[in-house]
């Protein structure tokens, strides 16, 4: 397919075939032409050629006649001459008078001898023999008749299909045609008129019937001969000078529309090629184009007109003429070639640039208009917000006078109408944009970093508006997640690393532990061997809380929350701490409320939370004191607090003591990893209660809130 | 005397249990992956294998999976992985019982021994009336007698009573006040405090790691409860 459309012989071939079929299809429209002067009459007899022919036949009859009275001789007829002149015949009679006929004897022999040339030529063209037209002369009154071309036994009727009449008045003839006779001195006898004042007076009127023979002779190389001959070929071949015409046409049509579709392609490149043709802007290319088009019709209407002319003459047309009608059908063929050019050539870059999709690109009328609008709109739009608002307010304003001051001289009612339903649609549109602005901003405020603005259709200022906004949150959003990705890669390394330090702290406990079974000759290394004991199992425990802060503090716990008693917890809590807080000379003072205190928590991590916290106390309370467990609910919440007295000053703020690694007492030699305090606020949170530390001189104070279950 | 083979990727560790294991009087055989373990098994009799998760070659769970197509040998898995999936998986494929690494000596030869007494005693457990078992904990109501893997411990009669209620409804959860209603025949004021003292001394008799019970459970907010069909 493509490589069809690339070819360039393919183009070639069918450009040449769309000249030469155009040229084809404008020599039949000649044919066609032609052959419509054929068209539409019932017989040959009333095409005008016909008419025409037969005018000059009867002109030819007048022309005999007055030559033969001219020199005196009584026209037509089967007298000789002589015996005309022998019988003396110098009047004639008619109803309206009698008429005196004389030879003229001022003629001249040359002039004689011209009227008698004249005679023969036309009596010759007369001749049955030599013609077709058969004709009588008579008197107008038709009493008389003076002679013709009928054999002896014909009637006019007999002899013709179809009688035409035709009359003329002889003295014009008669003047006429002997004018140059005339010219000659008066002396010799003053002319017919003065001569004969009651010729003057009266002129002849003469009339001719006439037609063409029934029998039809076509060995007599007539006019009428031809005219038929004529008409019957056109006749016959109008139906295929049509077909004819029609096909090239067609044809023209399908290379057209083959070279549109070829159009743009060119073997060895890809996509669609312009050409210099695609250079010049459309309109004006269509602009000269239509021009060429108006010229070539002119050309062509021109030329047709002549060969119409041409065609309906008289059929004997001289050499000359045919050259004429061959110049002026081959410009009417070229007229039509040129016509097709230039059609083919506009739809081939027509149909180039809408394949390139330039068509708007490459029309110089929609390149002006679009920098037009390009320009306001960037004007308008990089105007100040306000200036925007009160320029539009303005012209608001006052077309909406204009139109309300004038509604019943123009009746621009509807109009205003029109206008403010218009301004009402603005306003509703802008307001739908400000809402899913106000929306988008406050889900995005609400922590939904994936909330997206929809932008389309949406005010230009608004839409700057709304795109920040989506820039701000995509920024954010990537900023959070490049946040937890960090802390749960930070949380794999931990456990991996654990994981990898759990095993040779198996064998450092195990090993120790042997160790302790054996018998030490030197009483310092038991004492070295409790060192490692102690410090093993401090690892250990080092271990197991940095993979568990690990994972509180990165939110990867599952957590299951249901319906538990807090009194019960607490209850278990301290059954499971108790002896080791006596063994520290600690009491515990609880204060619960009446009846079971009910929250939505993980009941491990929850327990977790509570032993980390009696953990603490029992690592760091002084020894002797109390600890006061205090259970309070009231507005949907529980609260826990625990309080105790530190041993040890507590110069570290509560912020500080709950960071991982941070202790009560900066030596780091008591048991106790510092990852206490940061593990139960990170599983607090994790199931959605707060977790806050107070610092009072040596009073620590512990407080957890859980949303409280009905 | 029993066959113990130990499997684990870390020397060290396989002779350090070696060292205990031998002076607690058992046999060892000794692997390094979970196929040295198979072959091992099959050209010993082994009586109880001690094996870690994580080896080369074939881990620990598809060793144990492969174990189990052809043989009841109590199996404790080793594992570095303290994750509770981790642990059910285990015990799901076939495994008896799980240490954590880094673990207590005592402990691993508790459990040992524990697996053991089960393993060797198997049906010797007599199903009379008034017989309550939990896994190894059995109560003969009628002799008064609580033996865990058939040694008999001594509890306080509190403590007798609370085990049997738990045992009794193995799966239920009681809470502080429950019990204690229903030991002490009385109402319960606030005083249940006593009943986790003697819970967790409960569990200091019954369990090898009272921390980490694997039959008498806290739930905690809720109660306390006997592991149902546990091993």
């Amino acid at each position: 397919m493509n490589r069809l459309q690339s070819n360039p012989w393919g183009k070639g071939a069918a450009a040449v075939l769309l000249l030469v079929c155009a040229a084809l299809s404008g020599l039949f429209g000649a044919f066609v032409l032609r052959g419509l002067l054929y068209q539409g009459v019932d017989s040959w007899q009333d095409t005008g050629r016909f008419t025409t022919l037969l005018q000059e036949r009867q002109a030819s009859v007048a022309a005999l006649v007055a030559d033969s009275l001219a020199v005196g001789r009584l026209p037509l007829g089967d007298y000789t001459n002589e015996e005309q002149w022998a019988m003396g015949v110098e009047t004639w009679e008619s109803a309206g008078g009698t008429y005196l006929i004389w030879p003229d004897e001022a003629l001249s022999y040359v002039q004689i001898r011209r009227y008698e040339q004249d005679i023969e030529t036309h009596a010759a063209l007369l001749d049955p023999e030599q013609t077709w037209f058969r004709f009588q002369v008579r008197t107008a009154d038709g009493t008389l008749t003076l002679g013709g071309n009928l054999g002896p036994n014909e009637t006019m009727e007999g002899a013709v299909d179809t009688v035409y009449y035709a009359t003329f008045q002889m003295g014009e003839y008669w003047v006429e045609d002997s004018s140059f006779s005339w010219t000659g001195p008066d002396a010799v006898g003053g002319t017919a008129a003065e001569s004969n004042p009651e010729l003057t007076a009266q002129p002849v009127e003469l009339m001719i019937e006439c037609g063409v023979a029934r029998e039809l002779n076509d060995t007599i190389p007539d006019g009428f001969q031809q005219l038929l001959a004529e008409y019957e070929r056109e006749r016959a071949n109008f139906g295929s000078h049509v077909t004819g015409c029609l096909i090239f046409l067609a044809l023209t049509a399908a290379c057209t529309v083959y070279l549109m579709w070829t159009g743009g392609h060119k073997r060895g490149v890809e996509g669609i090629f312009l050409t210099w043709q695609e250079k010049i802007f459309f309109d004006l290319y269509l602009i000269a184009m239509a021009a060429a088009c108006v010229v070539l019709l002119a050309m062509a209407i021109q030329s047709g007109e002549y060969l119409v002319r041409l065609w309906s003459r008289d059929v004997s047309v001289t050499s000359l003429d045919q050259l004429s009608a061959g110049i002026y059908t081959a410009l009417f063929c070229g007229a039509a070639t040129g016509m097709a050019a230039a059609v083919t050539l506009t739809l081939r870059t027509l149909a180039v640039r809408l394949k390139a999709r330039a068509l708007a690109r490459s029309t110089l009328l929609c390149r002006v208009l679009t920098a037009l609008v390009r320009i306001l709109g960037e004007f308008f739009r990089n105007l100040p917000f306000t200036w925007k608002a009160a320029a539009a307010f303005l012209l608001y304003f006052f077309v909406n006078l204009i139109l309300f001051t004038n509604q019943y001289y123009w009746g621009s009612g509807p109009l205003w109408l029109l206008l403010n339903g218009a301004v009402l649609l603005f306003l509703c549109w802008w307001s739908v944009g400000m809402g899913r602005l106000r929306k988008g901003s406050r889900a995005i405020a609400a922590g939904d970093l994936n909330h997206r603005v929809d932008t389309r259709l949406m005010p230009y200022d608004l839409r700057l508006q709304a795109e920040d906004l989506n820039n701000i949150s995509a920024g954010l959003s990537s900023a959070v997640d490049e946040k937890m990705r960090s802390e749960r890669f930070k949380a794999e390394l931990i456990t991996n690393v654990s994981h990898d330090l759990k095993t040779p702290l198996t064998s450092i406990i195990n090993y120790v532990d042997l160790l302790k079974t054996t018998r030490q000759t030197d009483p310092k290394a038991e004492e070295y061997i409790q060192v490692l004991d102690r410090k093993s199992q401090r690892l250990k425990k080092l271990t197991e809380d940095l993979v568990e802060a690990s994972k509180a503090s990165t939110g990867t716990l599952t957590v299951q929350r249901e319906k538990i008693g807090m009194g019960q917890l607490i209850d278990q809590a301290l059954g499971e701490w108790t002896e080791k807080l006596e063994d520290r000379k600690l009491t515990v003072l609880t204060n619960l409320p009446e009846g079971e205190t009910w929250v939505y928590a993980d009941g491990r991590h929850l327990w977790r939370v509570i032993d980390n916290l009696l953990s603490n106390c029992a690592k760091y309370a002084m020894e002797g004191t109390r600890i006061y467990l205090d259970l309070t609910r009231g507005k949907g919440q529980v609260k826990l607090s625990v309080k105790n007295i530190s041993r040890e000053p507590l110069n570290v703020p509560p912020e500080r003591l709950m960071e991982r690694f941070v202790r009560g007492e900066e030596s780091r030699t008591t048991e106790g990893s510092g990852l206490g305090l940061s593990i139960a606020r990170s599983l607090t949170e994790l199931q959605g209660g707060e977790f806050q530390l107070a610092v009072d001189g040596d009073l620590f104070k512990a407080v957890v809130t859980l949303p409280q279950a009905n | 005397m029993y066959t113990i083979l130990i499997c684990d990727d870390d020397k060290d560790i396989v002779s350090a249990l070696d060292i205990y294991l031998t002076s607690e009087g058992y046999q060892t055989l000794k692997a390094y992956n979970g196929k040295e373990a198979l072959r091992a098994v099959e050209q010993n009799q082994v009586h109880l294998i001690l094996m870690d998760v994580m080896m080369p070659e074939l881990d620990g769970i598809r060793t144990t999976a492969k174990l189990r197509e052809g043989s009841n040998v109590p199996i404790i898995l080793l594992t570095a992985k303290s994750e509770d999936t981790d642990k059910i998986l285990g015990l799901n494929i076939g495994a008896d019982d799980y240490i954590t690494k880094p673990f207590n000596p005592l402990e691993v030869i508790a459990r040992v021994k524990s697996q053991l007494r089960r393993y060797t005693a198997l049906g010797g457990a007599e199903k009379g009336p008034g017989l309550l078992t939990v896994g190894p904990i059995a109560m003969d109501d009628g002799a008064k007698i609580v033996t865990v893997d058939g040694e008999p411990i001594s509890l306080t009669p509190i403590e007798y009573n609370i085990l049997r209620l738990l045992l009794s409804h193995p799966g239920q959860v009681f809470s502080s006040a429950q019990i204690y209603e229903q030991v002490w025949n009385d109402p319960a004021y606030g005083s249940e405090n006593t009943v986790a003292v003697h819970i967790r001394h409960l569990r200091e008799k019954l369990e090898i790691d009272p921390s980490e019970p694997r039959y008498l459970k806290v739930v905690w907010g809720l109660g306390y409860k006997m592991e149902k069909g546990a091993k």
